[in-house]
Formats: structure tokens, C-alpha cells, sequence
């Protein structure tokens, strides 16, 4: 690859210049779309819409300190604090019409899925309620089969009927031209990403699982553009290049590898430097390798068939699927990363990813020769009953128990 | 006579185990979703978990801290062999947590059978097709379990005795204001019918409805109540009476979905089946919530209540969630309610005395 400047196309997926590139579209008259996360933005770029993710803005608000105003408007609406984080945090966004950034233009439609959580569809329920906004609803049936043909079958009629929904209620109709350009962006942005999912098997792993949590952005909110594609591949070649060289995020050398189970702690990702400073890397986490991505069987996207291989990537889903398929993911990445023990993130806001964990670690522990667990209860972006000081207590005492088996 | 169905509901795991002995087998159901018109027609009984009052068992309970009670409170009653009869269970998905609770109880082989009902979320032809399909593969592995086939004709009848059940309930509610009949009775009329077979169900409402005395007063002011777990509900009907108010008429998922919507069985009672439940059962999320509300606001009218008790469980986020949906109609409409938050112990019950009375005392 021709030699790039990292930064500079960095600067063009940044959260600032992705709500700078929405400020651009709703002045261009593009329709805003108020969008949950893993539906098929690669349709809606493809289309001229712009979506907005509340949910990434919410961990992104929780990231630099600014969530609190949301979480207040929320509650001042009758949202009690028991209800998932990124919703009260989203809809607080939505109500305030503000960002971290700025204001956000008023939303022209609203797409979500159903099925990654159950809260997703009595959460667009209530923006189509209140905001009135035309909303599609992409039924993903519950399943604990989720690669079923007929499954996916289903949802790529959702795909089709999301098409049919932009092209009655904006201007905007779809090309298919621009769909497979869109598509294609995406597979390079999903290739590269799993390139840089799998250079963490070196020793040591070159990547940061606290960088990792920026650097996930755009794949979440961006697939479809050339600017993510772009990114992903430049970032690629930086991490190999520092793979080379031997880097590693862990302080000292890398001593421990862990795995991270759950979303990031938003609000406390200095937890993940803590880490780091005593020797430990994260080098694989299913939110990384498995919930992003290119999530079809082939780990490409199929060009000549957007629309099955869009369905087949986006009902890929890790919750739906049965414990001891989850832990089939487990107990073969911590063979091949190498991995000396796990960190759970028990997380209120998110019961999907949280349920069962006890299981999966039990399951774990039996076939891993008691791999130590060290789990931490919490929420994903409200730092409300989050003890730093406690955290760092069970870290010390986590390392101490990772060292122990070393020698 | 209404006290026979207090006595079969507090019976349920006996009269279970009864059945189980005659060779009859028993599907479990956690929540309201599952159609229990398919277990029925495979031969077998559709049986409603229900929460216990007994807090020890959640305290028995593995499950996460932050899941409902209701989960927790339902993991304790299996942990402690409470289930011990159950030949599979069934749940349709209404929340995170009873989609994902399945996963656990499917993992560790809690019961011979485990099935999720494939539902999903919308009501159109597409969708109507997939779940007929659905309905299909289930009936299929019922009647594997059970020996029966399910067959179109047997699916009718049983479609025809739950909607007779739906018909009698519709009756019941029309009927209890007048009759006076004390609310917690009328709790236990419904929570019955979650647990007992259909027929022998059917036949007590009949003589219910026809023993019913006319034109007993009762004291105002009138109250509905809104709520899901059921020890919980009695609390706070008892807390509600003991300031003086009565609780006329009640909304719990599981009797409006008996009382709400019949299922229109003509052409292939699959697809009647699946018309039946996509979007017609009042559950967050998958029912409008315009028709939800209303259909709240016309229970109160239609029951003379003019106040509202809107009751949730703790870390119960599909309700918590719904009622920040409702509320907003319910303030445009002026229409007076409390809303109470609380986890289902004595303790967590006793501590909302005060606000109850005072909501009562504003009604006044």
C-alpha cells in the first residue's frame, strides 16, 4: 500500500467530523434518519440518507463526561434509572435535540431493528409515539437460530421493505450501482478490520482494546463510505508495521492476555489503561471480533448479492445464539490468542450480552484448566454506583492471581 | 363459589403433579406469550409459571441482581424442585430478560424440553407467513414430545375453547362491577385460568356468571390496577382497601390477552393462530401503544374507576419503559394516576402505604 498520512484520514471519521458530515447533509437537504445500531447503514448511504446512531452517541457522551444532562431529561420524562443506559441516554438526546457536539437537525425518519435487544423496538415505538416520524421497524424474529436460510430469508425482505420505506417517505431513491459501491466499502472496512482483529495473535498483540474502543466508530456508524474503508486499511498497515516492530500497549512488555467480555465501561475506560499498565493486554473481545464487522459465514461480503449478504451479516448475532455456541467462540480464541484469563463486564443496561455469563464462565473455567474470571457488575455509559478505587482494588488482586500461575 | 378458584390456583402445582401422574404431560410458559392453543392441541397442558410470594427463592435464585424479581423469583421455584413436573417449557419473547433466562434453562437442561416461539414483531402478510411456518415446526416437535399430532381439526377446538375462555373472562369483567366482587377474588379468577386446564376452567367461569349477585355498591372512590405480578397486585389491593378505596377493574397482560382479542379461526387455524398473536396481545413494544392506553382509559370508564394504580417490578424494564410511553397520555388526558415502582417483597410493599393513601385521599 502506498504510504499514507494515518492522521489526516483519521481526522475524516472522527465522532466531531462524523456530526460535522450530518450538519453538511441535513443542509444539503439529505434526510436525517434516527438509526439504532446493526441495521444496514450500507443501504441508507447507498440511498443519500444520513443516519444518526443515539446509541453511539450515548457512549460517546458517556466517554467524555457529558451524558448527565441527557440521563436528567430522561428522568424527568419518567424514565427510571433501571431502564438500559444507552436509551435513556439516546432518547435524552433525542428530546434535547443536542449532542456533545452540537445540535442535532430535526430527524426526517426513524429505522431500527428488533431483535439485538428487546428494548430497541419499544424504544423506536416511543420516537415514532413522540416525535411522530415515519419509523421502520426491521423484524428479526426471536431465535437461538439465527443462521437458519428462511431466517435470513425473512430479514432480507425486512432489507428490501426498509428500501421501499426510505423511497415513500424521502426523495431518495435507490441505485444499485451506488448499493454494490457501498457494499464494497464496507467488505474492504470489515476485511481490513478482521486483518487487524487477527494480528493481535501476535506476541505481543500491537493493539490496544482502549484505542480499539475509538477506532470501532465508524465501523458502526460509517459502513458504505470510501473515508471508512480508507481508515480501516491505513489503519491496518500501522498495526502490522507496529506488530513488526514488536509494540505493545502493556507497560514493560506484555505479561498477561486477556479477554474482554461486554461492551466497553464507557465512562471509565481508564479502567483498560489500568490494565495496560500492569502488563496485561486485551487481545481479543467478542464486541470487537464478533458483534462489527463482516459477520458472514465466508467473512466477506457477497457484491453480487448485496442484499442476502447484508442479511446474513446482520442476523448474525452473538446473543441469539445458544450458550454453548458462545462459548465455542471462547474456547477457540483463547487457544489461538493465547489467552491467560477473562474479564467479564456485568452489565445492568445490557441483560443480551449479560445473561448467561455465569454460565459461559463455568463452562470456561472447566475446559481452560480454571482460567481465572475476574468480573466487574456496572453499566455500559451511567457511572452512577461505579467505584474507581474499587475497581482498581480487584484489578491488583486479578493481576496478583494471573502472575501466580505464571510462576 | 368464586373461592374455588383461589383454592385451584393455590392448588396448581398439586393438581400439575396430578395430571403428570394420569399420563398427562406439561409444558411450561413463562409470561403470556407462547400460544398455548398449540401445546393444548399436541395433548398436552399449557401451565403458566408463576411468581411466588415466598422471597426465598429468590434469595435460591442465581440469576444476575439487576434481572425482575419475577425471573429470579421463577429460577428459585425450579432451583427448589417447585416445577418438578414440567416436561418442557415454552417462552415468546417480551423482554431481554425472559428471551434470554431460556438460554440459561436451555444450557443447563432445567427441563427434557426447551423451546423459544420464533415470533416476530410485526403483523403483516410476510409476517403472518413466517409465523405460520413457525407455528408449524412447533406443533411438530409438541406432538414428537407429546405422541398427539396436531392436526387442523384439533387445533380448532382447542382455538374454540380458549377464546370461549376469552368470551367468559369478557363477561366476567363486565359483570364483577355491579356484583361487587372483591378484587383480590377477581385476581385469582384469571391467575386460575393461567394454571388449569382450559375446559375445567371454562366450566367454573360458566356457573361463576350465572351465581352472580346485581347491584352491590361499591365504596368509592373506584380504582383500576394496572400491574404484572401477581403477589404483588394483592398487596397493594389490600393496601388500596385499607384506605378506604375499591379496586373495580384490572389490566394484567395475562387476562387481557384472555379478555381482549378472540382469534378468528376460519381457513388454516395455523395462520389463524398466528394472526391471532402477532401484535393483538397488549405486551410493551408489540402492541400500540395508542390502543393500549385507551384501552385503559375505556376499562376505567366502562368500570366507573377515577383513579389509576400503575404498579411495576423493579428492574422490570419493559414495563418501567412502557409506562414513560403511557404516561404522557395519561397527563394529557388528566386522568389520575399513581405510578409505583417496587420489588415483590412484604417489605418493598409496605413502604409505598403512604404514598397509596395519599392518592387516595386526592381522589376523594
Amino acid at each position: 500500500m502506498a504510504e499514507v498520512d494515518l492522521k489526516a484520514i483519521q481526522r475524516k471519521v472522527t465522532a466531531g467530523a462524523s456530526y460535522r458530515k450530518m450538519i453538511a447533509a441535513a443542509e444539503a437537504g439529505q434526510p436525517i434518519c434516527l438509526a439504532s445500531a446493526g441495521i444496514p447503514n450500507e443501504v441508507m448511504h447507498a440511498m443519500g440518507v444520513y443516519p444518526v446512531y443515539p446509541e453511539s452517541l450515548a457512549a460517546i457522551s458517556a466517554g467524555i463526561g457529558k451524558a448527565g444532562v441527557f440521563f436528567d431529561e430522561a428522568r424527568t420524562r419518567g424514565l427510571t434509572n433501571t431502564i438500559c443506559s444507552y436509551t435513556r441516554c439516546g432518547l435524552g438526546i433525542s428530546w434535547t435535540k443536542q449532542t456533545p457536539f452540537g445540535p442535532i437537525p430535526p430527524p426526517n425518519i426513524a429505522v431500527t431493528d428488533v431483535n439485538m435487544c428487546c428494548l430497541h423496538l419499544t424504544w423506536w415505538a416511543h420516537i415514532e409515539d413522540h416525535l411522530k416520524l415515519p419509523t421502520c421497524y426491521m423484524d428479526m424474529p426471536a431465535t437461538d437460530a439465527p443462521d437458519a436460510p428462511e431466517y435470513i430469508d425473512y430479514y432480507e425482505n425486512q432489507v428490501l421493505e426498509m428500501v421501499r420505506f426510505i423511497e415513500t417517505n424521502t426523495p431518495c431513491r435507490l441505485d444499485m450501482d451506488k448499493l454494490r459501491a457501498s457494499v464494497k466499502h464496507s467488505d474492504l472496512a470489515g476485511y481490513y478490520w478482521t486483518k487487524m482483529m487477527e494480528l493481535r495473535r501476535n506476541r505481543p498483540s500491537p493493539i490496544s482494546f482502549r484505542a480499539l474502543a475509538g477506532q470501532i466508530l465508524p465501523l458502526v456508524t460509517a459502513l458504505g463510505e470510501p473515508d471508512t474503508s480508507d481508515y480501516y486499511e491505513a489503519l491496518y498497515y500501522q498495526y502490522a508495521q507496529d506488530a513488526k516492530e514488536g509494540k505493545t500497549p502493556a507497560h514493560g512488555g506484555e505479561k498477561y492476555r486477556l479477554i474482554w467480555n461486554g461492551i466497553p465501561i464507557w465512562h471509565h475506560l481508564q479502567l483498560i489503561d489500568y490494565f495496560q499498565e500492569k502488563g496485561a493486554n486485551f487481545v481479543w473481545e467478542p464486541y470487537t471480533s464478533l458483534t462489527w464487522g463482516n459477520k458472514t459465514s465466508s467473512g466477506r461480503l457477497d457484491l453480487d448479492r448485496p442484499f442476502h449478504t447484508l442479511a446474513e451479516k446482520y442476523t448474525n448475532i452473538l446473543s441469539n445464539k445458544p450458550i454453548a455456541r458462545r462459548f465455542e467462540y471462547f474456547d477457540r480464541a483463547i487457544r489461538d490468542y493465547a489467552v491467560d484469563g477473562l474479564v467479564m463486564f456485568s452489565n445492568r443496561s445490557c441483560r443480551p450480552m449479560s445473561i448467561g455469563q455465569h454460565q459461559l464462565g463455568q463452562l470456561i473455567k472447566e475446559r481452560h484448566d480454571d482460567l481465572p474470571i475476574l468480573i466487574f457488575e456496572g453499566d455500559q455509559a451511567d457511572p452512577d454506583g461505579f467505584s474507581w478505587d474499587d475497581a482498581r482494588t480487584r484489578i491488583d488482586g486479578f493481576i496478583e492471581v494471573l502472575e501466580g500461575r505464571k510462576t | 363459589m368464586i373461592a374455588q378458584f383461589k383454592a385451584l390456583f393455590d392448588a396448581r402445582h398439586e393438581k400439575a403433579r396430578e395430571l403428570k401422574q394420569q399420563g398427562t404431560k406439561i409444558i411450561a410458559c413463562f409470561y403470556a406469550l407462547p400460544p398455548k392453543e398449540l401445546v393444548h392441541a399436541a395433548g398436552m397442558l399449557p401451565v403458566q409459571m408463576v411468581e411466588d410470594r415466598d422471597s426465598k427463592y429468590e434469595a435460591r435464585s442465581e440469576f444476575l441482581p439487576y434481572l425482575c424479581g419475577m425471573s429470579k423469583n421463577l429460577d428459585g421455584q425450579i432451583g427448589a424442585g417447585v416445577f418438578d413436573y414440567v416436561d418442557g417449557i415454552m417462552v415468546s419473547t417480551v423482554c431481554d430478560t425472559n428471551r434470554h433466562v431460556l438460554d440459561i434453562w436451555a444450557q443447563q437442561k432445567t427441563f427434557p424440553h426447551a423451546w423459544l416461539v420464533r415470533a416476530p414483531a410485526k403483523n403483516d402478510e410476510g409476517a403472518v407467513n413466517y409465523f405460520t411456518k413457525e407455528l408449524k415446526r412447533l406443533a411438530h416437535e409438541l406432538g414428537t414430545v407429546s405422541g398427539t399430532r396436531v392436526t387442523d381439526e384439533g387445533l380448532r377446538r382447542s382455538i374454540a375453547l380458549f377464546n370461549e375462555n376469552r368470551s367468559l373472562f369478557r363477561q366476567f369483567y363486565e359483570a364483577r362491577v355491579r356484583a361487587g366482587i372483591p378484587a383480590e377474588d377477581a385476581v385469582y379468577v384469571f391467575a386460575s385460568a393461567l394454571t388449569t386446564p382450559v375446559e375445567e376452567h371454562n366450566a367454573l367461569m360458566k356457573t361463576l356468571l350465572s351465581s352472580l349477585p346485581s347491584d352491590r355498591p361499591n365504596v368509592e372512590p373506584k380504582l383500576m390496577l394496572c400491574a404484572l405480578n401477581i403477589p404483588m397486585s394483592v398487596d397493594v389491593i389490600r393496601l388500596a382497601e385499607k384506605y378506604g378505596a375499591t379496586v373495580v377493574t384490572d389490566d394484567f397482560t395475562h387476562n387481557a390477552r384472555y379478555g381482549s382479542t378472540e382469534i378468528v379461526a376460519d381457513g388454516d387455524p395455523f395462520r389463524a393462530l398466528a394472526r391471532g398473536y402477532l401484535r393483538s396481545v397488549p405486551a410493551p413494544g408489540l402492541y400500540s401503544f395508542e390502543d393500549r392506553a385507551a384501552g385503559i382509559r375505556a376499562a376505567m370508564e366502562r368500570a366507573g374507576a377515577t383513579g389509576m394504580i400503575y404498579l411495576t417490578q423493579l428492574y422490570c424494564d419493559a414495563y418501567a419503559f412502557e409506562y414513560a410511553v403511557l404516561k404522557e397520555r395519561f397527563e394529557r388526558w388528566k386522568l389520575p394516576h399513581l405510578r409505583l415502582d417496587a420489588e415483590a417483597t412484604p417489605g418493598s410493599i409496605e413502604q409505598l402505604n403512604v404514598r397509596v393513601q395519599s392518592f387516595i385521599e386526592s381522589l376523594l
